[in-house]
């Protein structure tokens, strides 16, 4: 993206209370270099927006047409039983459907969305940050993927007073990493897998950029908050040699805290809007995963607390 | 299902019944089970009594007539102390009562043995009670009432937007009147003057204000000294009334072989024989005495919503500290006294009869309110230990009375606002929470002396009240502002009332050229309502007096004690005339106004003729003009497009407050808080233009419209913030809900979260707030009616979504996990 004054976001979401301190804002960019095959998130990966198709919102052509009149390119047409049909062929991406879709079935993820705007869309709820130690939060995606647009929303939410959070996969260039947390108050990491070929097989990319960045980042930041994440995801970390290898990669410092989030399956029906594969749609953690490795969570914790 | 409106408790009782949760309770548990769930009685003596000594004193002034009324109850109503209770004074029968109130529906008494069969809030009565009243109550009251005064005066202008009868009983629900099934509203006594003083001593000030008239005086002597007089009687009443209870505690006592319950008895019997005459010496004293005073409240007079508790962290808390100082109370002891209360409450039901009435307070509804915590006179911090254990009681024994309300300002002790928080939690909807930064500055600005307005008193649903100086009692007008849009869009006609012109006819919508031109229909019926409304509402006063008298409620006040008036006057000398209109339909009359601009006139993705063939078809057929309607902004989304529009209707209606409030001296302010009136008043309310469909529900109090609000909670609040006139000061209160899933306010962090929303909230200066833990039956519900809850959230650790957005299988997901969590 050459102006770093816009750029792609698909989601600005309120009173999130799960990533980072008190009462935020996330902002999720759009645009991710991993291919986690457990991803919540699908409409994150690509950087442009993307049509998303909800069957459950459609009203059905016998009610509503909307889409199939619309449609300079006369890509969609009515099937049997109601639903619609979309040719791939004709379709232009113009999502001039979806900006006639009253009940929302047809939808694109993503839009260009300049500093200002996103950043007054997130000072609105300032009266609840300031009382809570919230904020806005980067995420994605990899809100590192748009980096001069990353760091400009940061800055600009700094000189605006409110407090910023960005969760990252770690996978990004060092100097745009190390930019972003110039403006940080808080920083969530991702360490998926210690063992690379684990790590390749389940994100796409080796892990040896992220550990690099890691390493580096914890020696230059080291009072910024950071919260290390282990999403805890089965057939691929979902066992404590594994966790344990990552805990002892992590430096003890005072200003680390680590947290396991264990695999969950929302971002499925996602995957069927946008007409995805979903490679975990049958996998589901062990509940007894969790109690094994929930103990190794603490004892890190304890361990950088008292550093 | 899980649909706790504004402070209706939930219809049932949260009660665990396991072993731990009785352990140490068992008293209190015991009463509870003797009435839990049973359908209520009706006990026919107070009116009965009550008419037995009305018929003899006719012509005497009303006050006068009123105490001796009383004087003869409390002489003859049969006395009852609960068993296993510690505190005496009960209005009638064992069990879940109610009474009757016939001054107020005498007249159609005829209805009495179908009050079983109703499907909302039924009531057994027998076939010979029924008798009685037939033929010795009612008849004495046909053609007395104020009922039938009102129906008899009200000009047919506005009878055509009041009722749907020649009866004056069934509401239209357009303009309607709530003072015909109800004596007053909502009101809380000065408690703490009664446990200073007692009534012994308030009976000698009611004789040195007698003696000090000018005997001479034709004016003092007619219209004073009868108040006077009247003032004793009612102090010797209630005296009378609690020393019966003492004899019978006695005579219990002598039967009694259990020698616990002996020595129990015997030390009530020494309480009733002092309490409520002299000063209370220690808390057990106290809660006897304020027990007295409310229990024979209702027996004066039915106050709707019943009369609140008023601060009881505050009045008793003298008694609380001097008794575990000296060690003659244990918090155990305190907290049994006052489950006993809450216990002997539960089973007094607010009695309806009147069938619009009884729509208004479905689910047997009362509402006691209790206040903890706020500012002291001088504006300091008022919370103390008392009122921390209120707020532990109710989590240990969540029962659906009192109604809780705490008093929140910007220096509430964090320990206060995480215990609430905590109590919250406990997912029963208490407390509720009103706001100090709001209510005290408003009130001041409406010319309150500063230490009152820091002295209020939460009342019913969400007013505030200051014991001492108001004066306005009369039951207010609820405005169906949804019906002002339905008229807009079919020519002064609703399509539930046919070819009437309910409103005015401002012509045909589908011709409506620009917004300018709709708008400006729209507001010529909306300013017709208020019209109405205002104009009914002067009638109501000026009628009220001749029919309603308040000997104890008036004993109790200082400007009536000091003007020698009865409280039900229309006006008092000094007395502060606060009052309010309701608005009912807020989100869905400015969500219609938002899709009708937005839609219409700005995209021009319809035209006005589509829309009104669409709402008078209620969407079928429409499918797709529905949802282009409902893809505008909405209010509570914190979205200046909205919320604009609604500032500007809540400035319209303050407008209006201000300049006929001046002229009446009275405060008639807008206020927000349907109670459960929502329902009944969209039941009459065709399709509207926000996508609504026909006779559903309207939007409640200053929420969103159901499921419009899609932006979190926080942005509710932000929408409430942004579409008030906060440098008006015709406003009354706004009820706000907000509905949270439990997984939000796990654990500790989670507490916080909800302390920082409280926080917040009072930095927003906005009057009310109440929070819904959402349980597993609302999530089963959303599965049943997605449309409804489309604005549920759900968390999931790192991150949310819409309920209504996932797919069966992982909403089931989720119900499961919540089950789990709640073992």
């Amino acid at each position: 993206m050459s102006n770093p004054n816009e750029g792609i976001i698909f989601n600005i979401q309120n009173f999130s209370v799960h990533d980072g301190a008190g009462i935020r804002t996330i902002v999720f960019m759009k645009g991710c270099p991993l291919r986690c095959a457990w991803c919540s998130n699908p409409e994150s990966q690509l950087m442009k927006p993307q049509l998303a198709f909800n069957p459950m919102k459609c009203l059905g052509t016998e009610k509503c047409t909307s889409c199939i009149r619309n449609c300079p390119e006369g890509a969609i047409s009515a099937s049997e039983n109601g639903v619609i049909a979309m040719d791939p062929e004709k379709c232009v991406r113009c999502h001039t459907c979806a900006d006639n879709c009253a009940p929302g079935a047809l939808n694109v993820y993503g839009k260009n969305m300049a500093v200002r705007d996103v950043i007054d869309e997130v000072e609105k709820e300032a009266a609840f940050y300031s009382r809570s130690g919230g904020g806005m939060t980067l995420s994605g995606g990899e809100a590192l993927s748009q980096p001069e647009f990353a760091v400009a929303l940061l800055r600009e939410a700094r000189r605006r007073r409110i407090k910023t959070a960005m969760e990252t996969c770690g996978y990004a260039r060092y100097e745009d990493l190390k930019a972003a947390c110039g403006y940080l108050n808080e920083l969530i990491i991702d360490i998926k897998a210690f063992n690379d070929d684990v790590h390749k097989k389940g994100t796409g990319v080796s892990n040896s950029r992220i550990l690099e960045n890691f390493k580096q980042l914890v020696k230059d930041f080291p009072e910024l908050p950071i919260l290390v994440r282990t999403p805890v995801i089965p057939e691929f970390n979902d066992n404590a040699e594994e966790i344990k290898k990552i805990i002892d990669f992590i430096p003890v410092q005072g200003n680390i805290t680590y947290e396991l989030l264990p695999y969950h399956r929302m971002g499925q029906p996602k995957y069927e809007y946008l007409g995805m594969e979903f490679p975990y749609a049958d996998k589901q953690l062990d509940e007894n995963i969790m109690k094994e490795l929930r103990p190794l969570e603490r004892a890190a914790n304890e361990n950088f607390k008292k550093a | 299902m899980t649909n706790f409106d504004c402070c209706l408790s939930p219809q049932e009782v949260r009660i665990a019944n396991s072993v731990d949760t009785r352990e140490g309770r068992e008293r209190v548990y015991d009463i509870l089970d003797s009435f839990h769930m049973t359908t209520p009685f009706i006990d026919i003596e107070r009116a009965r009594y009550f008419t037995e000594s009305m018929k003899t004193t006719e012509g005497q002034p009303l006050v006068l007539r009123w105490a001796k009324a009383l004087m003869h109850c409390a002489q003859k109503m049969t006395v009852y102390i609960t068993p296993g209770s510690l505190i005496a004074g009960r209005a009638g029968k064992f069990g879940r009562y109610g009474i009757l109130y016939p001054e107020i529906d005498g007249d159609f008494y005829s209805i009495l043995g179908e009050l079983d069969k109703r499907e909302k809030s039924p009531f057994n009565i027998t076939p010979e009670e029924v008798d009685i009243v037939v033929t010795e109550i009612a008849p004495y009251w046909k053609g007395k009432t104020y009922h039938e005064h009102l129906n008899g005066a009200m000009p047919d202008d506005l009878r055509g937007v009041t009722y749907d009868d020649n009866m004056g009983l069934k509401s239209k629900f357009v303009v309607s009147e709530t003072s015909s099934y109800r004596s007053a509203l909502q009101w809380v006594h000065d408690y703490e003057k009664v446990l200073k003083r007692g009534f012994k001593d308030i009976k000698r000030e009611a004789e040195e204000k007698m003696a000090q008239l000018d005997a001479e005086s034709p004016v003092q002597t007619w219209e004073k000294r009868p108040f006077y007089e009247a003032m004793v009687i009612i102090c010797d009443a209630i005296m009378l009334w609690a020393r019966r209870h003492a004899d019978l505690a006695r005579e219990l006592a002598e039967k009694e072989t259990d020698k616990i319950r002996k020595a129990e008895l015997l030390a009530m019997a020494d309480r009733c024989e002092r309490m409520p005459a002299e000063p209370a010496k220690d808390f057990r004293d106290a809660i006897q005495s304020q027990w007295f005073v409310q229990m024979f409240s209702r027996i004066e007079q039915k106050a709707s919503a019943i009369i609140s508790n008023g601060r009881m962290d505050q009045y008793l808390f003298p008694y609380y500290e001097q008794d575990i100082k000296a060690g003659t109370l244990t918090p155990e002891q305190a907290k049994e006294m006052l489950e006993i209360m809450w216990v002997e409450m539960a089973q007094f039901i607010d009695l309806y009869i009147n069938p619009t009435g009884n729509e208004f307070n479905e689910g047997y509804a009362h509402w006691e309110a209790v206040t903890i915590g706020g500012l002291t006179p001088e504006g300091d911090d008022a919370t103390n230990e008392l009122s921390y254990l209120f707020l532990e009681s109710k989590r240990e024994f969540p029962l659906n009375y009192p109604d809780l309300a705490t008093r929140i300002h910007s220096c509430t002790p964090e320990r206060f606002l995480a215990e609430i928080a905590e109590t919250i939690k406990d997912g029963s909807g208490f407390p509720k929470l009103i706001n100090d930064e709001e209510v005290i500055p408003l009130y001041t600005a409406k010319g309150a002396p500063y230490d009152q307005a820091l002295d209020y008193s939460v009342s019913g649903c969400t007013e505030a009240r200051m014991p001492n100086c108001e004066t306005y009692t009369s039951g207010c007008v609820y405005i169906n502002f949804a019906t002002a849009m339905e008229m807009t869009m079919h020519n002064g006609r609703m399509l539930k009332y046919g070819e009437e012109v309910v409103g005015l006819e401002t012509g045909d919508a589908s011709e409506f050229a620009s917004w300018d031109e709709f708008y400006e229909a729209y507001l010529k019926q909306h300013n017709n309502l208020l019209v109405k409304a205002f104009r009914q509402q002067y009638i109501v006063d000026s009628l009220r007096p001749e029919h309603f008298a308040s000997p104890l409620a008036s004993v109790l006040h200082d400007l009536c004690m000091k003007e020698g008036m009865d409280l039900q006057n229309q006006f008092i000398p000094g007395g502060l005339e606060y009052s309010y209109f309701e608005f009912l339909g807020y989100g869905t009359v400015v969500d219609s106004l938002s899709a009708i601009k937005k839609m219409v006139f700005e995209e021009k993705k319809l035209t006005m003729k589509q829309v009104v063939e669409a709402i008078k078809d209620n969407f079928e057929g429409h499918e797709e003009v529905r949802e282009i309607l409902r893809s505008a902004p909405c209010y509570g989304n914190n979205d200046p497009y909205a919320d604009k529009i609604a500032k500007e209707i809540d400035r319209v209606c303050q407008t209006y407050a201000e300049k006929y409030s001046k002229e009446r001296g009275v405060n008639l302010d807008v206020r927000y808080v349907p109670i459960t009136s929502h329902v009944p008043f969209g039941k009459v309310v065709s399709a509207t233009p926000n996508g609504r469909e026909a006779w559903t529900a309207l939007s409640d109090g200053a929420s969103a419209s159901h499921g419009a609000d899609h932006k979190g909670p926080t942005a509710v609040l932000m929408s409430n913030y942004h579409s008030k006139n906060r440098g008006m000061k015709n406003r009354a209160s706004r009820l706000l809900n907000v509905k949270l899933s439990p997984k939000v306010v796990e654990g500790e962090a989670g507490t916080q979260k909800i302390v920082d929303i409280i926080r917040t909230w009072c930095d927003l200066h906005l009057w009310h707030l109440q929070f819904n833990i959402i349980n597993k039956d609302t999530l089963l519900a959303a599965q049943e009616n997605p449309d409804k809850y489309r604005s549920l959230l759900v968390r999931i650790a790192g991150y949310s979504a819409y309920f209504c957005d996932l797919s069966r299988d992982l909403q089931n997901d989720i119900i499961n996990r919540t089950e789990h969590e709640q073992m």
